[in-house]
C-alpha cells in the first residue's frame, strides 16, 4: 500500500514550531515517538491521509508548520483508538489529533469539511448543552459558504428518509437547564487544559 | 582391571513391549558372555537399583550394563562410584520409542545395539584422572577497566585469590574517565554517578592484589599452572594462576578514518570519549550538538558489525547537553537506535527531554565561522535536509577490541605449507600478536579470533569460554556491549574461571564435558612427529618438544578427541574411548546378507547436538528408519577414517556423520570438528572410488538440536539414495 503522501522538499531542521506543539496538552508526547510504525499500519484511514500519523509526527520534528496544518490527517483521524491502543511507546495518538484539530482551528487552518463540522457541532452544543441537527447542519454550510448546499443536495434522500424516521427534529430542542453552570464548565476545563500541557 | 561384566535390561518405559527381552538377554549372555545378564521392569526404581547394587556387592560386578535409558537421562541414578564402569545402551530414545514395536527389523536394532556396547567394553577402561604438580587457585585478571574491576571482585569475594594487571599507572580504564555514566538499575532513566572509584576500593577491600603499570609478558602452562611473567617497571615477577580472565577492553575505532564526517578537518568534530573528556573537565559549552551514530560502526568501509554501547552512550551525552540547558538543540543521527533491553526506558527519556532522533545518513560536513552545518539524506520522511549552526558535532566512532591490535601471526613456515598442500585443510582462526598475554603455546601467542577480532569460541553456548582452556574473555575485548552486559560478562568469566580451577584439581574436564576424567595418551614410540595433532587440537593443547615430539598438556584438554581423529598412525587414545573401541563397535553389527534385502547404514553422531536430536526425536515418538546403527562420538573431529573402512568392509551400505554446522553462524562445540571431519572424508572419497565403492555411499550431513523433527527425512532421503547405488559390493565377503 503506497502511501498517499505529499513529501516535503528538503527540510531544514527547525524546533521553534515543534516546541508550540509541544506545549499543547498531550502534545509532548509526540516526542518519544519513536517511528516504529504501529500506528501507521493499524489506522484504517491511512490510506486517504496525507501523512500517517507517524509522518505527521515527525513532520513536527522537522518543523514543517505549514505541511503539518495543511494535512488532512487529524481531521481524518476517526478517534477509533486502535493505534492508541497498540502504539507501544503510549502516545495517546486520539487525543493528539484533538489537540492538532484545536491548533490547527485557533491558527486559522480550518479549510476542511471536517473543521467546519467540529465548529458547527462545537457551537451548537456550547450554546445549548445538546446537539441539534439542524442547527449543525445549518451553520455547517454557514461556514462552508452556499456552494456546498448544492453539492449535498445529492444526499437529500437520506435526509427526508431520516425525516420519516423522526431522526431529524425540525424544530430545535429545548436547552439544557442551568446553561450558565455548564458554561462554568467549559471555561474551567479550558483552563485546566492550558496548565496540564507538559 | 578384570571386568566382570553384568547386563541389566530394562522392560520398563514401553521396553518391554516393543521387544522380545529374553532374546535380548540371550545376545548377552550366549553370544557375547556376559557374566550376568538380569532384567527388571523398573530399572531405577527403588528394586532395579538394589539388583544392580547386590551383584555389586555380592558377586563382585564392576562392570554394569544397563539397557534402558538413554545416557543422557538418569546419570546420577546409575552412578555406582567411581571404580565402576557403567555402559548404556540406549532401548528406549533411540529404539523403543522411534520404531514400530514388535517388529522383527526393531529388535534386530535392538540386539544390534547390545553387541556393540559389549564389544566396546573389551577395550575400555576407567579412566585415571590426571592431576597436575603444584596447583593453583589464583584468579588472574589482564586488565583494570570496568570490567576487569568486576571480574576481580567477584572472584575474590567468592573467596579466591586474585590478581589484577593493569597497564595504565591508574585503575579504571575507558568507564573511569567518564563524567557520569548510563543507568544500572531500575528505572534505567537516570545518569548515575561514575562507579570506578568505589569498584576500586571495593576491590582492595576484598583483598586483590593489583599490579598497575604492568603487563603480561608470557604466558606459559596450563589450567591450574599457568606461570605468567607479570613486567612491571622494568622487573619481571612470576606468578602461577589458575586461571586467567582477560579484560583488556576495547578502543575506540580510530576517528581520523572519519574524515568524511569531518573528523580532522574542523575542530568541533569530535568523538565521543573527547566530549566525555570535555563534559568532565567542565569545559562543555555548546548548546547546539548533533550526535552521529554509527560513525564506522556498521559500515563495511570500516567496522562491519555494531559496537552495541555506542547508542546509549551518546543518548547519556545528549542529556549531559540538556541537563546543563534545558532548551539547547541535541540532534543524534542514526541508522537504528540499538538501546537494548532495559536501555529502551533510556532512549524515552532522552526524547522526553527534547533529544530530535533523527534516522538518516548523514552525507556532508561543512564549516563556516566555527558553525558546523550537516546534510543528511532523512529516511524517514525520504527527503534532504539540512541542519545548521551546530557548535559541536560529536561522532559515535564505536570500538575495536584490543585484542584485534596487532599483526596477524605470520602462518605456518613456506615448507610446511608446501608440504600439505595437497590436502585440503581446516580455515586457521587468525591469531593477532596483541600482546596480550604472550602465550607459550605452539599454536601462537595470543588467543584465536572467532570474528572481527575477537576472541570469543562459541557465542551461542559457551560464551566468555576462548580456545585457549582457561582463559576466559569478557567484557568488549570479548564483544561489544554495554556495561550492564560487561557485569553480567565480568562475573560470568569469573565463574568460568573457578569452574576451571575446581576441575582442575580434581583432574576433570571443563565444558563442554565437564566431568569427565579421561585425557589424551600418546603412545610416544610410534609417532611420526607429523603435528597434525597439534596442529588440529583446537584448543591448543599440544605443544612440541625440543625433538619435535607432541608434549600433551591435559589440563588444557578438553578431550575432544580431535588429535585421535586426526593422527595418521592412530597412537592417540583414552582409556574410555578409542580407535580400536569404536571399531570394534561397528564389526559387532550384524549385516545380513545380500539376498536378505536389509541394507545397513552406519551414523556417526556427535554427542553435542546430533545424539540429543536423535533422542529428542525418540522423546516425540517420531519414527525412523530401522536400518541405522547409530555411534555417538564426542566430536566429528574424533572421527578416524579408519572406522569408515572398517564399515564397508563389514558391508555397510552407507555412512553417514551427523555433526554440528560449521561457519561462523553456528559452531561445532569444539570449534572445528565437524569441519575437519568433512574435509577428511574428502580424503577419503579417492580411495572409495578406487575400491569400486562409490564415494557417495558416505557423507556428512549437519544437524542442530532443534533438527529433531527433520531426521526421519534425513535418514529416508539417504536411504533411498543408498538404493539406486544397490547393496554394498563388499556386503558378501565379509
Ligand atoms: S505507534 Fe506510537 S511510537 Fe510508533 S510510530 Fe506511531 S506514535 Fe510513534
Ligand atoms: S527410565 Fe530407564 S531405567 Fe528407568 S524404567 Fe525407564 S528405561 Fe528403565
Ligand atoms: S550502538 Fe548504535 S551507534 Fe553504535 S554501532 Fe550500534 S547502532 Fe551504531
Ligand atoms: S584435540 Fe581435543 S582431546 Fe586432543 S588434546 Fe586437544 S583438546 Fe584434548
Amino acid at each position: 500500500m503506497e502511501q498517499t503522501n505529499k513529501l516535503p522538499e528538503k527540510v531544514k531542521y527547525d524546533l521553534k514550531f515543534a516546541r508550540e506543539i509541544y506545549s499543547l496538552e498531550n502534545g509532548s508526547y509526540i516526542k518519544q515517538c519513536m517511528q516504529c510504525g504501529m500506528c501507521a499500519i493499524s489506522c484504517a484511514t491511512r490510506d486517504i491521509m496525507d501523512y500517517s500519523p507517524r509522518r505527521l509526527f515527525n513532520l513536527i520534528k522537522l518543523g514543517k508548520k505549514d505541511e503539518v496544518m495543511q494535512a488532512n490527517t487529524f481531521w481524518y483521524c476517526t478517534s477509533c483508538c486502535t493505534c492508541l491502543v497498540r502504539c507501544p511507546r503510549g502516545v495517546p495518538l486520539v487525543d493528539v489529533m484533538h489537540d492538532l484539530k484545536k491548533y490547527a482551528l485557533d491558527n486559522g487552518y480550518g479549510d476542511y469539511p471536517q473543521a467546519a463540522f467540529y465548529k458547527a457541532f462545537w457551537a451548537e452544543v456550547a450554546g445549548r448543552g445538546k446537539s441539534f441537527e439542524g442547527g449543525i447542519t445549518a451553520r455547517y454550510f454557514l461556514f462552508r459558504g452556499l456552494d456546498e448546499v448544492l453539492k449535498y443536495m445529492a444526499l437529500r434522500d437520506v435526509g427526508i428518509n431520516m425525516l420519516k424516521h423522526r431522526r431529524l427534529p425540525l424544530l430545535p430542542p429545548k436547552k439544557v437547564k442551568d446553561l450558565g453552570n455548564l458554561k462554568k464548565i467549559i471555561r474551567k476545563a479550558r483552563e485546566l487544559s492550558g496548565k496540564e500541557a507538559r | 582391571m578384570e571386568k566382570k561384566i553384568a547386563v541389566y535390561i530394562c522392560s520398563g518405559c514401553g521396553i518391554g513391549d516393543a521387544l522380545d527381552i529374553d532374546a535380548l538377554s540371550k545376545v548377552a549372555s550366549k553370544e557375547y558372555k556376559a557374566d550376568i545378564c538380569k532384567s527388571d521392569a523398573f530399572l531405577c526404581g527403588k528394586n532395579g537399583l538394589e539388583l544392580i547394587k547386590k551383584d555389586i556387592a555380592e558377586e563382585g560386578v564392576n562392570t554394569v550394563v544397563v539397557a534402558g535409558c538413554s545416557s543422557r537421562v538418569n546419570t546420577d541414578v546409575f552412578n555406582f562410584g567411581s571404580d565402576k564402569i557403567v555402559e548404556r545402551v540406549n532401548l528406549r530414545e533411540q529404539v523403543a520409542w522411534s520404531h514400530t514395536g514388535d517388529d522383527e527389523d526393531t529388535q534386530m536394532l535392538a540386539e544390534d545395539y547390545v553387541r556393540m556396547s559389549l564389544a566396546k567394553l573389551k577395550n575400555l577402561n576407567i579412566p585415571e584422572p590426571f592431576i597436575g604438580e603444584n596447583l593453583s587457585s589464583t584468579v588472574l585478571v589482564i586488565g583494570g577497566g570496568f570490567t576487569g574491576l568486576t571480574a576481580a571482585l567477584e572472584s575474590a569475594r567468592a573467596g579466591y585469590k586474585t590478581v589484577l594487571v593493569e597497564k595504565e599507572a591508574v585503575l579504571g580504564g575507558y568507564v573511569g574517565k567518564m563524567y557520569k555514566q548510563v543507568p544500572m538499575k531500575p528505572p534505567f532513566t537516570e545518569l548515575e554517578e561514575n562507579s570506578i572509584p568505589a569498584l576500586i576500593k571495593a576491590a582492595e577491600d576484598a583483598g586483590v592484589k593489583v599490579y598497575t603499570s604492568a603487563v603480561i609478558a608470557k604466558t606459559a602452562g596450563g589450567p591450574g599452572m599457568f606461570d605468567v611473567t607479570i613486567a612491571q617497571n622494568g622487573t619481571d615477577i612470576e606468578e602461577r594462576v589458575g586461571a586467567i580472565v582477560l579484560a583488556t577492553g576495547a578502543k575506540p575505532y580510530e576517528p581520523e578514518k572519519l574524515g568524511h564526517l569531518g573528523f580532522g578537518k574542523y575542530g568541533n568534530v569530535i568523538t565521543q570519549s573527547m566530549f566525555e573528556e570535555m563534559v568532565a573537565a567542565g569545559k562543555m559549552e555548546a548548546n547546539k550538538v548533533a550526535f552521529i551514530q554509527c560513525a564506522g560502526s556498521r559500515d563495511q568501509e570500516h567496522l562491519p558489525y555494531c559496537s552495541a554501547a555506542c547508542c546509549i552512550e551518546s543518548i547519556k551525552q545528549a542529556l549531559y547537553v540538556k541537563e546543563k540547558n534545558e532548551e539547547a538543540n541535541v540532534y543524534v543521527y542514526y541508522k537504528d537506535i540499538r538501546s537494548n533491553g532495559q536501555y529502551e526506558h533510556f532512549y524515552k527519556r532522552a526524547q522526553q527531554e527534547g533529544v530530535i532522533f533523527i534516522k538518516g545518513d548523514v552525507t556532508d560536513i561543512s564549516e563556516s565561522d566555527g558553525q558546523l552545518t550537516i546534510e543528511a539524506d532523512d529516511h524517514t520522511m525520504g527527503t534532504k535536509s539540512e541542519a545548521d549552526e551546530f557548535d559541536l558535532v560529536v561522532l559515535a566512532n564505536g570500538m575495536v577490541p584490543t585484542a584485534a591490535l596487532g599483526d596477524l601471526v605470520e602462518q605456518e613456515a613456506e615448507e610446511e605449507a608446501a608440504a600439505a598442500s595437497d590436502e585440503p585443510k581446516a580455515t586457521v582462526p587468525p591469531v593477532v600478536k596483541s600482546n596480550l598475554l604472550n602465550l607459550e603455546y605452539r599454536q601462537g601467542p595470543e588467543l584465536p579470533a572467532l570474528k572481527y577480532g575477537f576472541p570469543d569460541s562459541h557465542y551461542i553456548c559457551f560464551p566468555y569460554e576462548t580456545r585457549r582452556t582457561g582463559i576466559y574473555a569478557a567484557g568488549v575485548v570479548r564483544a561489544p556491549m554495554d556495561m550492564l552486559s560487561a557485569v553480567e560478562d565480568a562475573t560470568g568469566a569469573a565463574l568460568k574461571a573457578i569452574q576451571c580451577i575446581e576441575s582442575t584439581i580434581k583432574g576433570e574436564a571443563v565444558h563442554p564435558r565437564s566431568g569427565d576424567m579421561s585425557f589424551p595418551e600418546f603412545n610416544m614410540n610410534r609417532c611420526t612427529q607429523c603435528k597434525r595433532c597439534t596442529e588440529e587440537c583446537p584448543f591448543g593443547a599440544i605443544n612440541e618438544d625440543a625433538k619435535g615430539n607432541p608434549l600433551p598438556n591435559p589440563t588444557r584438554c578438553r578431550r575432544c578427541g580431535t588429535c585421535m581423529g586426526a593422527c595418521p598412525e592412530r597412537i592417540i587414545s583414552f582409556k574410555n574411548y578409542s580407535v580400536p573401541m569404536i571399531g570394534n563397535m561397528v564389526k559387532a553389527v550384524e549385516v545380513p546378507e545380500e539376498a536378505d534385502e536389509k541394507p545397513r547404514i552406519l551414523i556417526f553422531a556427535c554427542e553435542n547436538d546430533a545424539i540429543p536430536a536423535l533422542d529428542m526425536a525418540g522423546i516425540n515418538h517420531i519414527q525412523y528408519n530401522p536400518w541405522v546403527r547409530i555411534i555417538p562420538v564426542r566430536c566429528l573431529g574424533s572421527l578416524n577414517l579408519v572406522w569408515v573402512n572398517d564399515a564397508m568392509a563389514k558391508g555397510f551400505d552407507g555412512v553417514m556423520l551427523l555433526g554440528c554446522k560449521h561457519g561462523d553462524d553456528y559452531q561445532c562445540h569444539f570449534m572445528k570438528g565437524s569441519e575437519l571431519a568433512e574435509i577428511r572424508l574428502s580424503k577419503i572419497s579417492e580411495t572409495l572410488n578406487r575400491l569400486g565403492l562409490e564415494s557417495e555411499r558416505v557423507r556428512a550431513t549437519t544437524v542442530n538440536i532443534m533438527d529433531y523433527d527433520k531426521i526421519p527425512a534425513m535418514l529416508d532421503d539417504f536411504a533411498a539414495e543408498l538404493e539406486e547405488l544397490g547393496p554394498n559390493p563388499m556386503k558378501d565377503f565379509q
